[in-house]
C-alpha cells in the first residue's frame, strides 16, 4: 500500500517537469514532398511530437511557387500553421500578409541563430536550412575529379551538361556564381553572359526532366547543377556514382524560411513546433541526416556532417553574397538575356 | 447468244457454317434480263457482287462474253453496277457522276460531255445535271444511278434492289421504265430482288434461288404456274397447301376426298399445291369438290374466298364481277379445278 | 422543359469546372505584381497591356501557332492510313485495332518522355543506328529541341486525330468506292477522287481538335524542348510556378483563350459562309 502510494507519486514526479512542456492539440506543417518530407518527418517531427504530444499533419506542399499558392488559396481560411519554402517565395508572401511577422520577442530561438538566418526573413520567419548549389557529375566518366565549374566547359563534354536555366533559382545562382568570379560583383549579370555563351554548346537540356541527378544515372548527361543536400543524399544511394562538388569558382546558399501562417488556428502548437525546428538539437539532427546546413550556431554538429555543407571552415569562404530579395528584382532582365543569349546560342 | 455463263461459282464467308453461295451455274443470252429473286440471305446480293468483282469467289469462274473475268479487278470489268442505295457521289453534280466513268475510261472532255447529255436524256434528267444527289428526290436519284452506270455501255448491267430504297407508288412506274430502258439499250441485266412481282414483271429469266443454291432457272410464267421445287412453290406467288398419300399414280387420297392430278410421285405421302386462280366455281371439273365459304376478302379487282372442302382448307380467286363472288360466309359452292393445275411434291 | 433539367449536371459541371476558374484568371490577371514580387490587388489592365507590348509574347504566339499547326497537319495526315486501314480491317478486329490506335493515351506523359529519350537522345536508338552504319559524325540532334518537340507532340496527338478519322471514315460509306470501282477507277484514284474528299470534314475536325490541343499542349514542349522550346504553355507555367507572377500568368491565358475563341469563332463564320 505505502510502496505503491510512493511509486504513485515518483511517477507523478516523473512526469512533471514533461508535462509543463505538453503542448498536445495538432497542427499542419507545409513543406517539400518526397526525400525532404521522409528525413524531415523521422528526425524532427516525430521527436516534436513525442516529446510535446502535438500531432503533426505533413502536408506535401509540391514547389515553393505551389506552397505559395496554397497560402494565397486558403487566405480567408487557412489550413496550414506552418511553412517551410524558399526564401524568395516567403518574402512574397511575407508581403502580401500571408504570414506572420515575428522575431525573438515572441519565438525567443530565434535570438540563438546566425546573424544571415535572422535577415533572411525579413520581419517574418528565418532561416530554418542553408543549401547551396553544387554541380554534380558522373563518377564513371569524369575523371580526374572535377573541381571548379569550368570542368563543364571541356569540348569534349558537347551535349553532356544538363543546366536549369532561369527563372528556375538554380540558374540564377549560377549566373550569379559565374558573374562574381569573373568580376566581383554577382550582379554583374554581363560578366557571366560570355561564359554561359561558351558553355551553351555543352548543354544537352536548360531544363533537366525529371531532375539532372535522374539524367546523369540514365546516362544522358555527365553534368549538372544541384543543391547540395539532395546531391549529397543522392550521391550516397547511388553509391558514389554521383559526384558532389563545391565548385571553387564559388557558390550560393539557397535558403528555407520556416514562417508562421497568418491567422493560424493552432499557434500555440505552431510557435512550439517552429522552436523546436530551430533548435540546436532538431538542426544538428537534420544537418546529420540531409546535410542542409544549420541556422542555428548552438548545433553540434559532426565534423563528417559539417563537412558536407557550405559551412565547413574550407567551404565558407566560397559562398557568395547574394542576396535573395534583391535578385527578385533582377530575375526578369537576367531570364531575357538567358533567352537571348545563351539558349539562342545552344545550336540544337 | 450466250453472253453471260455462271460456273459453279461458290462464296463462304470465313466463318459461316454454309456457303453463301454454293456452287451455281447458269446462262444468260445477250440482251436478257435475268431476275435473281430469293429471300435475304440466300445469296443472290453475294452471286450478284461476284459478278461485279466486288466478292472474290472461292471457286468456279464468270465469263463475259465468252471470256473468263474471274481474276479481273472490278475496274477493269466494265460493269454497271446501281447499287441499292444508289451510291451516288455526293461531292459531284448528278453529271459529275455520269462523267465520273468515262473519265477514268480517258474520255476526252467535250465527247464526254456529250455522253453524259445523253445517259441524263435517256432517263429523262438533263435539266437537273447541276444538282448535287441530296437535292434530288429518290426516284430522281435511282435514275441518276442509272445512268451513271449506263453511261460507261457497259458489257453487263447489275441492278442490286433498285426500287427497293422507292415509295411503294412509285415502284412501278420506275420497274416498267428500268425494263423499257433495259430493252431499248440491250443491255444484258442482272437483277436482284426479293419481290416476286418485280422479279415476275421485269424479267426473261429468273433463277428462284435459297440456301445459295438456284432452285428453279426458268421464265416468268413458268416459275409461277410450274414451280419446280416446294420452296418455289411456297415464295413465288399464294396457294393452298394440302397434305395427301398416293393412293395410286395420279391419283391421290387428300383427306375424304380423291384428287386427280396429272404428275405425282410413285408412292408415299404428299404436298400439293392449288393456286387460287386455278380454282373456279365450275359444274365440271377433273377435280370437283363441295365448299362452304368460311371467309371472303373483297379486294377491288378480285374476290378471294377460303372454303372448307373435304380435301382440306382451299383458297378460291375470282373476278370481281361472276355471281359465285357475291357468296358470302357459310354459302356452299362447287369448286373445281384442273389435274394439270396441281403442283405434288413428296412431303 | 425537361430537356433542360437533364442539362443541368453539365451546364452545372461546366460552370463549376470551367466558368468559375477563367473568372478567376480574368479577376487575377487585372492584379499587380510589385517589384519584390507581390501581388497587390487591383483593376487594372496593365499587367495585360505589357504582355501586348512584349514582342517576346508575339514570338510565344508565333512559336505556339506553328508547332501546333505543323504538328496538327502531321498528325492529321499520319492518323489518315491508320484510320483507313481500321476502316477496312475485318468487323470482329476493328476494335482491338481502334485501341491499339488509341493506346498511347493510356501511357503517362512521363513514361513517354522516358522512351523517347531512348529512341531520340544523342546515344538513343537511332543515333546508335546510324553511328553503327558510319552515317553520321554527330549525332543528330532529335529531342531536347523544336524538333523532339514537334515528335513527341505529333506522336501525342495522333490519338485522338486517329478517335476523330476513325469515327468521320465510320460514316463514309464504303458502296461510295465500290461504285467508283465498278466505273472503272482504280484503287488508288478512288483514295483521291472519292475517299478523299468524302474524308474532308473528318480530316479537317482531326487537324482541328489536335491543333486546338496543340496549342495547349505543356508536357511535351516541356518535357522534350530541353529548355529551348518557348510556347505559351510553358510561360504561363513558368510565370505562375517560377517567377510566382500570377497576374502576369493569368493575363497570359486569358490571351490565349481569347486567341482559340477568335479562331473558333472565325471558323465558324467561315463555316456559314461555306454552308
Amino acid at each position: 500500500m505505502r510502496r505503491a502510494l510512493i511509486a504513485a507519486i515518483a511517477s507523478m514526479a516523473l512526469a512533471l517537469p514533461a508535462a509543463a512542456q505538453q503542448v498536445g492539440g495538432r497542427m499542419t506543417l507545409q513543406a517539400y514532398a518526397g526525400i525532404f518530407r521522409d528525413n524531415y518527418t523521422q528526425v524532427v517531427v516525430n521527436p516534436f511530437t513525442s516529446a510535446r504530444g502535438t500531432q503533426v499533419q505533413y502536408h506535401d506542399g509540391g514547389t515553393s511557387a505551389q506552397m505559395l499558392g496554397t497560402l494565397r488559396a486558403q487566405k480567408a481560411d487557412p489550413q496550414i500553421d506552418v511553412t517551410i519554402m524558399d526564401v524568395t517565395t516567403a518574402a512574397i508572401a511575407c508581403a502580401e500578409g500571408l504570414v506572420e511577422r515575428i522575431d525573438a520577442s515572441v519565438l525567443p530561438v530565434i535570438g540563438e541563430l546566425d546573424q544571415m538566418a535572422r535577415d533572411s526573413g525579413g520581419a517574418c520567419g528565418p532561416a530554418v536550412t542553408y543549401d547551396h548549389l553544387v554541380m554534380i557529375y558522373d563518377t564513371r566518366s569524369v575523371t580526374p575529379a572535377p573541381t571548379r565549374w569550368e570542368a563543364m566547359w571541356d569540348p569534349a563534354q558537347r551535349g553532356r551538361v544538363a543546366l536549369s536555366a532561369p527563372p528556375n533559382i538554380q540558374g540564377l545562382a549560377l549566373t550569379a556564381i559565374l558573374a562574381h568570379a569573373a568580376s566581383g560583383n554577382w550582379r554583374n549579370v554581363g560578366a557571366a553572359m560570355p561564359r554561359l555563351r561558351e558553355l551553351a554548346p555543352n548543354v544537352q537540356t536548360f531544363d533537366p526532366n525529371p531532375d539532372g541527378y535522374t539524367l546523369i544515372l540514365n546516362d544522358q548527361v555527365r553534368f549538372a547543377t544541384g543543391w547540395n543536400a539532395r546531391a549529397q543524399l543522392y550521391r550516397d544511394q547511388s553509391q558514389g556514382r554521383i559526384g558532389v562538388v563545391l565548385p571553387e569558382e564559388g557558390t550560393a546558399f539557397q535558403v528555407n524560411t520556416i514562417n508562421l501562417v497568418a491567422g493560424s488556428k493552432n499557434r500555440q502548437q505552431a510557435l512550439a513546433f517552429m522552436a523546436h525546428a530551430l533548435s540546436a538539437e532538431a538542426q544538428k539532427a537534420f544537418t546529420e541526416r540531409m546535410y542542409y546546413g544549420p541556422t542555428n550556431p548552438r548545433a553540434q554538429v559532426s565534423a563528417e556532417a559539417m563537412g558536407r555543407t557550405a559551412l565547413a571552415p574550407e567551404f565558407r569562404n566560397r559562398v557568395i553574397p547574394l542576396d535573395w530579395n534583391e535578385m527578385v528584382r533582377l530575375r526578369d532582365n537576367w531570364n531575357q538575356r538567358w533567352r537571348r543569349e545563351v539558349i539562342a546560342a545552344s545550336g540544337r | 447468244m450466250t453472253h453471260l455463263v455462271l460456273d459453279r461459282l461458290t462464296r463462304r464467308f470465313p466463318g459461316a457454317a454454309q456457303a453463301a453461295v454454293a456452287g451455281i451455274s447458269l446462262e444468260l443470252p445477250k440482251g436478257a434480263l435475268l431476275a435473281l429473286l430469293g429471300p435475304s440471305g440466300c445469296g443472290k446480293t453475294t452471286t450478284l457482287r461476284m459478278i461485279a468483282g466486288l466478292e472474290k469467289p472461292d471457286e468456279g469462274r464468270v465469263l463475259v462474253a465468252g471470256r473468263d473475268v474471274t481474276a479481273l479487278p472490278p475496274h477493269r470489268r466494265n460493269m454497271g453496277v446501281v447499287f441499292q442505295s444508289y451510291a451516288l457521289f455526293p461531292h459531284m453534280s448528278a453529271a459529275g457522276n455520269v462523267a465520273f466513268g468515262l473519265e477514268m475510261r480517258g474520255v476526252a472532255r467535250a465527247e464526254r460531255a456529250e455522253r453524259v447529255r445523253q445517259a441524263l436524256a435517256l432517263v429523262g434528267l438533263e435539266e437537273l445535271a447541276a444538282r448535287r444527289p441530296r437535292q434530288l428526290s429518290g426516284g430522281q436519284q435511282q435514275r441518276v444511278a442509272l445512268a451513271r452506270a449506263l453511261a460507261i455501255q457497259p458489257d453487263l448491267l447489275l441492278l442490286d434492289e433498285p426500287l427497293s430504297a422507292l415509295d411503294a407508288k412509285l415502284r412501278e412506274g420506275v420497274r416498267d421504265e428500268i425494263r423499257a430502258l433495259q430493252q431499248r439499250v440491250g443491255a444484258t441485266t442482272v437483277f436482284v430482288t426479293h419481290d416476286q412481282t418485280e422479279a415476275l414483271a421485269m424479267a426473261d429469266l429468273v433463277a428462284v434461288m435459297n440456301q445459295g443454291r438456284v432452285e428453279q432457272l426458268a421464265s416468268p410464267e413458268e416459275v409461277f404456274e410450274r414451280p419446280a421445287t416446294r420452296f418455289v412453290a411456297t415464295f413465288v406467288g399464294r396457294a393452298a397447301r394440302l397434305s395427301g398419300q398416293v393412293e395410286a399414280p395420279g391419283t391421290i387420297r387428300c383427306g375424304e376426298a380423291l384428287l386427280r392430278a396429272a404428275e405425282t410421285p410413285a408412292t408415299g405421302a404428299v404436298e400439293i399445291f392449288i393456286r387460287p386462280h386455278h380454282v373456279r366455281p365450275v359444274a365440271a371439273a377433273e377435280n370437283l369438290l363441295p365448299a362452304r365459304v368460311l371467309r371472303r376478302t373483297y379486294t377491288g379487282e378480285v374476290v378471294s374466298l377460303e372454303c372448307e372442302t373435304p380435301a382440306g382448307r382451299l383458297l378460291a380467286e375470282l373476278p370481281g364481277g361472276v355471281p359465285e363472288a357475291r357468296a358470302t360466309a357459310g354459302d356452299t359452292l362447287s369448286l373445281g379445278f384442273a389435274a394439270a393445275d396441281l403442283r405434288v411434291f413428296p412431303a | 422543359m425537361s430537356a433542360w433539367l437533364l442539362m443541368l449536371p453539365a451546364v452545372l459541371l461546366m460552370a463549376a469546372g470551367f466558368l468559375y476558374p477563367v473568372a478567376l484568371l480574368a479577376r487575377i490577371s487585372l492584379n499587380r505584381t510589385n517589384d519584390m514580387g507581390a501581388m497587390e490587388p487591383a483593376h487594372s489592365l496593365e499587367t495585360l497591356g505589357r504582355l501586348v507590348e512584349d514582342e517576346f509574347t508575339w514570338e510565344l504566339a508565333w512559336n505556339t501557332a506553328t508547332l501546333a499547326a505543323s504538328s496538327a497537319l502531321m498528325a492529321t495526315a499520319l492518323a489518315l492510313p491508320v484510320a483507313l486501314l481500321i476502316r477496312g480491317a475485318a468487323p470482329r478486329w476493328r476494335g482491338l485495332l481502334s485501341l491499339m490506335a488509341v493506346a498511347p493515351l493510356l501511357v503517362s506523359g512521363t513514361a513517354r518522355i522516358v522512351g523517347w529519350m531512348a529512341i531520340l537522345g544523342d546515344r538513343g536508338l537511332i543515333n546508335a543506328v546510324l553511328a553503327g552504319l558510319g552515317l553520321a559524325e554527330e549525332p543528330l540532334r532529335l529531342i531536347n529541341n523544336w524538333t523532339g518537340v514537334r515528335i513527341g507532340l505529333v506522336e501525342s496527338l495522333m490519338p485522338y486525330a486517329c478517335l476523330v478519322l476513325i469515327a468521320g471514315l465510320g460514316r463514309l460509306d464504303a458502296r461510295l468506292e465500290e461504285a467508283a470501282a465498278t466505273l472503272g477507277a482504280t484503287r488508288f484514284r478512288t483514295f483521291l477522287r472519292v475517299t478523299l474528299p468524302l474524308a474532308a470534314p473528318a480530316l479537317l475536325a482531326a487537324f482541328l481538335l489536335t491543333f486546338v490541343l496543340g496549342v495547349s499542349a505543356f508536357v511535351t514542349p516541356r518535357l522534350m524542348g530541353g529548355g529551348r522550346v518557348f510556347v505559351v504553355a510553358t510561360e504561363i507555367f513558368d510565370l505562375a510556378l517560377e517567377t510566382v507572377d500570377w497576374p502576369a500568368a493569368a493575363a497570359m491565358a486569358m490571351l490565349l483563350l481569347g486567341a482559340l475563341a477568335a479562331a473558333m469563332l472565325l471558323r465558324g463564320l467561315l463555316g456559314r459562309r461555306a454552308a
